[in-house]
């Protein structure tokens, strides 16, 4: 009797343990559309933060930010030529010179083009 | 006629200097990596978000944010930041290189292969690489790809004993560009 209350708790055990192990391994994604913005700027303001500094807190941060757009490229619109932001999908509902606030990750600057680039946009308005 | 001659002047010579510094850009290049190693989770990631500039001289630049390399697994992207790229540290990677021999007058719709040289940087180091780069033309665009090979170890990325068996020493690694 006891032999097999032992072996019961050894399987309880494996299996909680399986399933934390694997929902460790396989944890979801960060979901940028649900997070709340860390911090809500402007176009202009947030390439000022990273010229003076490579990596300030913004870094990998879900941002929003507020701007016109200036380019739209595929999945991607330009906001005041200073932040680029890169939606999941092709842009839809946007032309060029809308006033626009995105929220997305801050992934980093770009000192090619001189601008702040995100990923995984969501319209906000 | 004199003003005529004037105007003509003028246009040819605003076409030549817009010639001279034609310049080819784009901010959605995408560059993919695996470093898979068989029967092992892939190790794989993708840039959907890669700068570059391609001069008509052949001098081109590129640049990708490391935290904007996405993998299917979660914690392999954080372990991949974290560890490995250390990206918050070394946000992003260069290269600037020249392709040699390149005339964007020979290009047409069929692939040319070059070879382009120049610097990698990642992780805070650098490496000369020298690679074989395809371009043809697609409209008014140019499309370039590449295919290379970079070491972890070239870049002083060490790749912890624990998990060296499931991540490739040497890294696949493929780029794509529309330039425009």
């Amino acid at each position: 009797m006891k032999k097999r209350r032992n072996l019961v708790i050894i399987a309880l055990i494996f299996t909680l343990g399986a399933y934390f192990g694997y929902n460790y391994m396989y944890q979801d994604h960060r979901d940028i559309k649900t997070e709340e913005a860390f911090k809500s700027v402007s176009a202009a303001d947030l390439v000022t933060v990273f010229k003076a500094n490579a990596s300030p807190e913004e870094l990998n941060k879900t941002i929003e930010v507020t701007g016109v757009v200036t380019e739209i490229d595929g999945n991607a619109i330009t906001i005041d030529n200073a932040v680029q932001c890169s939606f999941d999908a092709a842009v839809s509902g946007i032309s060029v010179n809308d006033k626009v606030t995105v929220k997305g990750r801050c992934i980093g600057y770009d000192d090619l083009f001189e601008i702040v680039k995100f990923d995984q946009s969501n319209l906000i308005k | 006629m004199k003003k005529f001659i004037l105007t003509i002047l003028c246009v040819v010579s605003v076409s030549f200097t817009l010639s001279a510094q034609q310049k080819y850009s784009t901010k959605t290049g995408v560059i993919n990596f695996e470093a898979s190693v068989p029967s092992f989770e892939e190790v794989k990631a993708k840039n959907e978000n890669v700068s570059a500039i391609l001069k008509d001289d052949g001098t081109f630049a590129s640049l990708a944010l490391m935290k904007g390399f996405r993998f299917k697994v979660a914690l392999m992207e954080e372990h991949f930041n974290e560890n490995y790229a250390e990206s918050s540290k070394y946000p992003k990677t260069t290269f600037r290189g020249k392709i040699k021999d390149f005339d964007v007058s020979q290009l047409s719709e069929v692939e040319k292969t070059f070879t382009v040289s120049g610097t990698v940087n990642m992780h805070g180091t650098d490496k000369e690489i020298e690679v074989p780069v395809s371009i043809k033309k697609d409209g008014e665009a140019l499309v370039l790809t590449t295919n290379f090979i970079l070491k972890p170890s070239d870049f002083n990325i060490e790749i912890p004993k624990v998990v060296s068996s499931k991540i490739a020493e040497e890294i696949n690694v493929s780029a794509s560009y529309r330039l425009n």
